[in-house]
């Protein structure tokens, strides 16, 4: 584990990195050792055939050397401040409520063989490969939003549930974003009295038709630290055939990244099969971990010491005389 | 007197022996002008002791005590013998102070050496009504010390060089050897003995080649043209060698050369050593280029003794090595 994986965050005792002042003031110190002119070194008249002759040192290796040990002294000091960064351990227990569009757009063919029957063959993969201890609910997605089934750890039946959904008029996206936060209150406590933290994954096709706002249903979800990840779902030539006429269904990607950015969720876009797998495969990965804050004092003075070995290795470098 | 000298190195007693110097002569090879009675061969016509030519006699102007007796009875018409007059020479020494002259390894600057050098030529030319003057040059300028006859005069101009404030490590001033020269030889006119003290060592200049002139060369040709030049060569004994003095800071009294190097290192010295002796060859090249007489005097050696051997094969040489260029007269 290097710090590349793990970016400081924050330091725990923020107060001694004053001691960083020191830095400016060494090289404001070495800078004006180098430009003194006189009074050090010994005179001699003939030096530009010396010059010419004996070639420039290789003064480098001593602005190496002393950078070396001034970065060690940053990352030592940063140290000694205690940093932390945060840490992915892999969440207990989540109750995921997914979100799926049952509205009339869903019977659109540009994606095989239809929107509706890919999106829930997409939704039987994602509950077989969500961890086992995680509770999901099913909440549709259509005029009148309902719970299909309450959180519960029982695969068979969210995969039964899935399999039930039917087509129904309109979209309610506000509405629905209620009744999912309405199943997140329902799952069964753990712990004692604590509920396990629950997130919402939404697919959806079209824009809101009913219900209320969506964007003021997600900044009630944002508010009860819920958040929604959005696919949206389709492409923009998909059309139905409602009572003869001809209705282009478009995604209403605009909507969905906004109630992504209102909940700090993240909006995904998937307009076939192999995506919208992909997408859900995302966001197992981001709910099924949680970013804890991990003190990487060690790993800090690890890289201090490695850079003050080298510091060391130069020092000696430059003031060995070489046989 | 590695660090910068804050006096001079050398008291005045101990710049020339006086007595010793009486018995040597230098040799005065080129004509002079002046308007004195000297002991050295004029230009022009005048009293003097050396026969030139015969001419008519020219009644109320010519001493008939000039008569050419002989010359009269063969041609019948009376003949006077004209003689060269016999002039004073005048020394005019040029002293380089720069601070890369305000070193040297063996308890004596080079500037000392150098006012020691002009000490002893000074004595060597102190014939009848001859003259020495001086001019010191340092970076911002030349300050002249007018010539005067007689040893109380040359003692006072020693003691002008020497008490002369020392000049600072990086003064300001853009005086080069050259330009000292050129401000000689436009100052005085009148023909006689320059004397050239410096080490001849360019700030900055890391040329070898003995073809390609230095950068004073053609100032020195010029001064040379109308008259006698003895150039003044000063080195210490570790521009030659270069010392072993280990790892250490390395930096030029005149320019911003500043470096650390590795002293100790064999291969290292043995180039440097080699590149001295190439640039000291080719300062002599130049120096006999532009027909001037050349004496290098060294920190650790002694100066009048180097002198003095160079007066004694100068007698044999000079009238060659200072022939006039064509089309002026010696």
């Amino acid at each position: 584990m290097t710090l590349m994986d793990l970016p400081v965050k924050g330091f725990m005792a923020s107060e001694r990195l004053w001691w960083l002042l020191l830095v400016p003031v060494m090289i404001a110190l070495y800078v004006w050792l180098i430009n003194r002119k006189s009074s050090s070194g010994i005179r001699f008249t003939n030096t530009g055939v010396l010059g010419r002759v004996l070639g420039k040192q290789n003064t480098w290796l001593r602005h190496v050397t002393v950078a070396l040990s001034i970065l060690s002294l940053i990352t030592l000091i940063g140290a000694w401040g205690r940093p932390f960064g945060l840490d992915r351990v892999p969440r207990n227990a989540a109750t995921i409520v997914v979100v799926i569009d049952v509205s009339l757009s869903m019977e659109a063919t540009d994606v095989s063989p239809n929107r509706l029957a890919a999106a829930k063959q997409a939704a039987a993969e994602f509950t077989t490969s969500v961890p086992a201890a995680y509770n999901l609910s099913l909440v549709s997605l259509s005029g009148s939003p309902a719970v299909r089934l309450p959180p519960v750890t029982d695969r068979a039946a969210m995969l039964r549930a899935i399999e039930r959904l039917e087509p129904q008029e309109s979209t309610a996206i506000g509405d629905a974003i209620y009744a999912a936060l309405g199943s997140i209150d329902q799952a069964p406590k753990v712990d004692g009295n604590k509920a396990p933290p629950g997130m919402i994954v939404m697919l959806s096709d079209g824009t809101n038709t009913a219900g209320q706002a969506p964007l003021q249903a997600a900044a009630d979800a944002g508010k009860r630290n819920v958040p929604i990840y959005t696919i949206a779902y389709g492409t923009d030539n998909g059309y139905v055939d409602l009572d003869g006429k001809r209705e282009r269904v478009p995604p209403d990607k605009q909507t969905m990244s906004k109630i992504a950015q209102e909940t700090k969720g993240r909006m995904y876009e998937a307009d076939n099969l192999a995506q919208l797998n992909d997408a859900y495969k995302s966001i197992q990965t981001a709910v099924g971990y949680v970013e804890v804050e991990k003190e990487i004092t060690a790993t800090a003075a690890g890289v201090g010491l490695a850079l003050a070995l080298l510091a060391a290795i130069g020092a000696v470098m430059v003031g060995a005389r070489w046989p | 007197m590695l660090a910068e000298p804050t006096g001079p190195s050398l008291p005045l007693n101990q710049l020339a022996p006086e007595a010793a110097l009486r018995r040597l002569e230098l040799a005065i090879v080129r004509r002079l002008e002046g308007f004195l009675h000297g002991d050295h061969l004029g230009l022009l016509p005048g009293a003097g002791s050396d026969v030139n030519d015969a001419r008519m006699y020219q009644p109320g102007q010519d001493d008939v005590r000039k008569m050419d007796w002989a010359v009269t009875a063969r041609t019948t018409i009376p003949h006077v013998r004209d003689t060269m007059a016999d002039r004073e020479l005048e020394v005019w020494a040029l002293l380089d102070v720069t601070p890369s002259m305000n070193w040297g390894t063996e308890g004596i600057t080079k500037r000392d050496l150098g006012i020691a050098a002009i000490a002893t030529i000074g004595f060597l030319s102190q014939r009848m009504g001859d003259r020495f003057g001086g001019l010191i040059m340092r970076p911002d300028g030349i300050r002249r010390l007018p010539a005067r006859s007689g040893r109380t005069a040359l003692y006072g101009l020693l003691r002008t060089m020497l008490t002369t404030p020392i000049v600072r490590d990086h003064a300001p001033g853009t005086m080069q050897l050259w330009d000292g020269i050129e401000q000689m030889s436009r100052m005085q006119r009148r023909r006689g003995l320059r004397v050239v003290v410096s080490d001849f060592l360019t700030p900055g200049d890391f040329e070898l080649d003995p073809n390609i002139p230095p950068p004073w060369e053609r100032s020195l040709r010029r001064l040379a043209v109308r008259n006698q030049v003895i150039c003044i060569e000063v080195v210490d004994k570790h521009e030659i060698e270069f010392p072993d003095i280990g790892d250490l800071l390395i930096r030029d009294p005149e320019t911003d050369f500043q470096r650390y190097v590795n002293t100790s290192d064999p291969a290292a010295r043995a180039r440097m050593d080699a590149a001295s002796a190439a640039q000291r060859e080719r300062i002599r090249i130049a120096l006999r280029r532009a027909g001037v007489g050349h004496i290098q005097l060294r920190t650790d050696r002694d100066w009048v003794q180097d002198i003095a051997r160079f007066v004694l094969a100068y007698r044999r040489v000079a009238s060659q090595l200072h022939a006039p260029p064509q089309g002026v007269s010696k």
